[in-house]
């Protein structure tokens, strides 16, 4: 009836994920009773989930990302301390809890943190940035985020029903095949990350629909903003890059669920294939995360340098460059599998020419901040910080590029600093550095400058201190993964990056006490003109936030950076804004096509992994009979009549002409 | 240059959207494309089991029919053209063609030198011994 599950799956005998998902359950329960009680159930029911808002979609996912964040980031404060005390002793985490720390932390950080937030933030500003009301498919968005959370929530679930697979985060066969994994833990694994995956590849699919066919008058591609472009490029290598990690674990879990022999030890499998596979899709991953932010810097340094963007030409063309180089390096990733030196050398110098036009997009941000007016707000210093931070993380990748290095530290403590120094001082700085340049454009109103700016210096402080040692220790010859260690060499610096992560956390803290204090002095904090920080692309020429209808006439871009010409055409000629005749605007509906989806989606998965083949089967008629009714709608349209749209645009422009004149005045 | 760009975004189309074409001429051409690909697909049973032809450039054969046959569905069912709003769908064509010849071209050389470190088989043998 209930295939492998019982009693003994809950893990009664380990207090720390007990206790842990017991506070966890807690939170949710009280949380849902105060939204119960308070009555916001239908409010959150009718503009949230059931929400086809690409701005509100937008918003979820960085929710998302960032609980995930927290999660993630205690698995990694509890693998530091392990790390700290375990000298020729056990430590306090028993290996097998160990495993499934390190395992989940790897696969909570890049799946439900990087990926989401990256996404949320395209999401958010990509249809505003093309002058356009919506993404090319709506429904298609809410079904790709509630697929995303149904993986999240299948993650962690696996704290407290069952196990986690303690194989590392790409579960590498022999060890995550049957024989020698039998729990469910890699069941957990694989799939979470396919049912995720389909949600990653339609948001992917969306968001390059979206650049391709959805652009407001005159936005021709080059006069696109820089973030539309990493976001068109990060969305193709979804698009090609996606199906073969669904492909490898589907190959994965027939091994382990029909007794296929694709990656097993014996009956002809093939272990390395494996390898081979899962990297051609992670290297790409790589690149799917850090094109976003290379985007999201782009914005923030030409705005707080007052300076269009330099060698924007260039910036499209290393993007694009970027897009294509990336499938050709994945080889580096296991250069000590055994293939020979032509293959090696090969892959080691497309590793390295890869290197070349990510140096151009350094230099081109060096070069718009060169004589400019440079603001030192939040959001630019999360840009300075990464440029630093990610200078030395690529100067170490090109490093590890040359393969005799490689056999010297392959699966050593410094390719663990490497990659955290890359996708921390690069993805994540970006995304930081994008949620506190667009908040005030989601929400309204600015976020605290003073905590803010400690956050910033913690994170960046305290990120040199852990990963700094990591280094140091790969250096003396330590291994990734160590549940103990004999080696007494090794022992300061872990100390040492334990210290490290108490300084991150202390960033983290800041992080949400700014969001509280924001939001507890909002009405100070209110940016009224929609356009706080004298940007120039067009989601500044909406209000904060924008209306559901984004723009009430479908801007006309006539160059580059289209909300600076258009200010300062306004500016120059002083325009008197005759009154303009607006007309009716149609919006998709609201649907609850993607929650509904999710919910059946996670009956399957969760039966999947315990064999529950009813449940199977009732989950997969529930999300196909959603698919039947969504296809089989009458009205997916409402119209907002004219006068409701000139009303809600007549505040705004009033709003900017006093702030205009104002500035006049001055 | 940017007024030619503009127009062409006006002629654009929407996701979903149908090219606007005779409901006659439609069927003709998915008419052509059927007979087409059963006519590839005959001909490919045909030469698999034929001695008429030099029995080496069977598989040969049978690559150039597929490839034939790959472009038949792409032109007649999958409407790919060389038109000017056709663009994107060409270079996307393009870009997973590179990508597939990538990593399938890749894997392939990959896995054949995955045993360049092994000594030869016959130094491996003696030591068996």
């Amino acid at each position: 009836m209930l295939g492998k599950l019982d009693w003994s799956a809950i893990p009664f005998d380990q207090p720390i994920p007990l206790i842990a998902g017991a506070v966890v359950l807690f939170g949710i329960l009280a949380v849902l009773i105060w939204v119960v009680v308070k009555g916001h159930l239908p409010y959150l029911w009718h503009e949230w989930i059931t929400s086809v808002d690409h701005k509100r979609i937008g918003v979820m996912y960085i929710l998302l990302a960032s609980v995930m964040l927290l999660r993630g980031g205690s698995d990694a404060i509890m693998m530091r301390i392990q790390q700290a005390v375990a000298y020729q002793s056990q430590g306090y985490l028993p290996p097998e809890h160990y495993n499934q720390i390190f395992s989940a932390h790897g696969t909570i950080m890049i799946f439900f943190v990087a990926m989401p937030f990256v996404i949320g933030l395209m999401n958010l500003i990509v249809p505003l940035q093309l002058g356009v009301r919506d993404v090319a498919f709506p429904t298609l968005n809410s079904v790709g985020f509630w697929l995303t959370a149904t993986g999240a929530l299948l993650v962690n679930l696996s704290l407290v029903i069952g196990e986690f697979a303690r194989t590392g985060w790409l579960a590498f066969p022999p060890l995550s095949e049957l024989s020698y994994s039998p729990g469910v833990g890699v069941d957990y694994y694989a799939w979470s990350l396919q049912i995720s995956g389909v949600g990653t590849l339609v948001a992917g699919i969306n968001l390059v629909t979206t650049v391709l066919k959805l652009r407001t008058k005159g936005m021709n591609y080059l006069r696109m903003p820089m973030f539309c472009w990493t976001t068109l490029a990060s969305n193709l290598l979804i698009v090609a890059a996606f199906p073969i990690l669904t492909a490898t674990l589907a190959m994965l879990l027939l091994d382990r669920y029909l007794g296929f022999h694709f990656f097993t030890n014996e009956a002809g499998g093939n272990v390395m294939m494996f390898m081979n596979l899962i990297w051609a899709w992670g290297h790409p991953e790589v690149y799917i995360l850090v094109l976003p932010a290379f985007g999201i810097f782009s914005e923030v340094v030409s705005t707080f340098s007052g300076k269009a963007l330099f060698g924007y030409r260039s910036m499209v063309l290393a993007t694009m460059a970027i897009c294509i180089i990336s499938f050709m390096v994945w080889l580096h990733h296991f250069f000590t599998m055994g293939a020979g030196p032509d293959v090696n050398a090969i892959f080691g110098i497309a590793s390295m020419i890869i290197a070349i036009p990510t140096g151009v997009k350094i230099y081109n941000w060096l070069f718009t901040m060169y004589g400019g007016r440079i603001r030192f707000e939040t959001p630019m210093l999360w840009s300075i910080g990464f440029m630093v931070t990610f200078i030395i993380g690529g100067l170490t990748g090109v490093l590890v590029a040359v393969p005799p290095a490689d056999f010297m530290l392959h699966n050593s403590m410094f390719l663990v600093a490497h990659f955290h120094n890359v996708i921390i001082g690069g993805v994540l700085f970006g995304a930081f550095a994008g949620f506190e340049y667009w908040f005030p454009k989601a929400f309204g109103f600015r976020l605290d400058d003073r905590w803010g700016k400690l956050a910033f210096w913690f994170t960046f402080l305290g990120f040199y201190v852990t990963f700094v040692p990591l280094y140091v220790a790969g250096m003396l010859g330590m291994t990734r993964r160590m549940q103990h260690y004999d080696v007494a060499a090794w022992r300061p610096w872990m100390f040492v990056a334990a210290a490290g992560m108490a300084v991150l956390t202390i960033g983290v803290i800041c992080q949400i006490v700014q969001i509280v204090v924001s939001i507890r002095n909002r009405d100070a904090l209110r940016d009224r003109t929609g356009d706080l920080w004298d940007g120039r692309s067009l989601e500044w020429a909406t209000s904060s936030p924008p209306p559901v209808f984004n723009f009430a006439f479908n801007p006309d871009v006539r160059g580059e950076d289209a909300y600076w010409d258009i200010k300062s055409r306004a500016q120059q000629q002083s325009l008197e804004h005759e009154v303009p005749e607006y007309h009716d605007i149609e919006m998709p509906r609201n649907s609850p096509t993607g929650f509904v989806c999710a919910f059946f989606a996670t009956i399957m998965g969760f039966a999947l992994i315990w064999h529950i083949w009813w449940m199977v089967i009732l989950g997969g008629i529930g999300a196909f009979a959603t698919f039947v009714v969504f296809a089989w709608r009458d009205h997916d349209e409402y119209v907002i009549p004219a006068d409701e749209v000139a009303a809600i645009d007549r505040v705004n422009i009033e709003e900017r002409r006093s702030l205009v004149s104002m500035a006049g005045t001055v | 240059m940017s007024d030619q760009a503009h127009v062409r975004t006006e002629r654009d189309l929407a996701p979903g959207e149908e090219e606007q074409h005779s409901v006659g001429a439609r069927i003709l051409g998915y008419v052509v494309g059927l007979v087409l690909a059963l006519l590839l697909t005959a001909t490919s049973f045909f030469i698999a089991g034929t001695d008429l032809v030099w029995q080496p450039s069977i598989p040969v054969a049978l690559i150039v029919l597929a490839i034939a046959q790959m472009g038949v569905h792409l032109v007649f069912f999958l409407h790919i053209t060389t038109g000017p709003d056709n663009t994107n769908n060409v270079l996307a064509l393009a870009f997973g063609l590179l990508v597939v010849f990538l990593v399938v071209g890749g894997t392939v050389w990959i896995m054949a030198h995955l045993n360049a470190n092994m000594p030869p088989m016959d130094q491996i043998m003696p030591m068996r011994r």
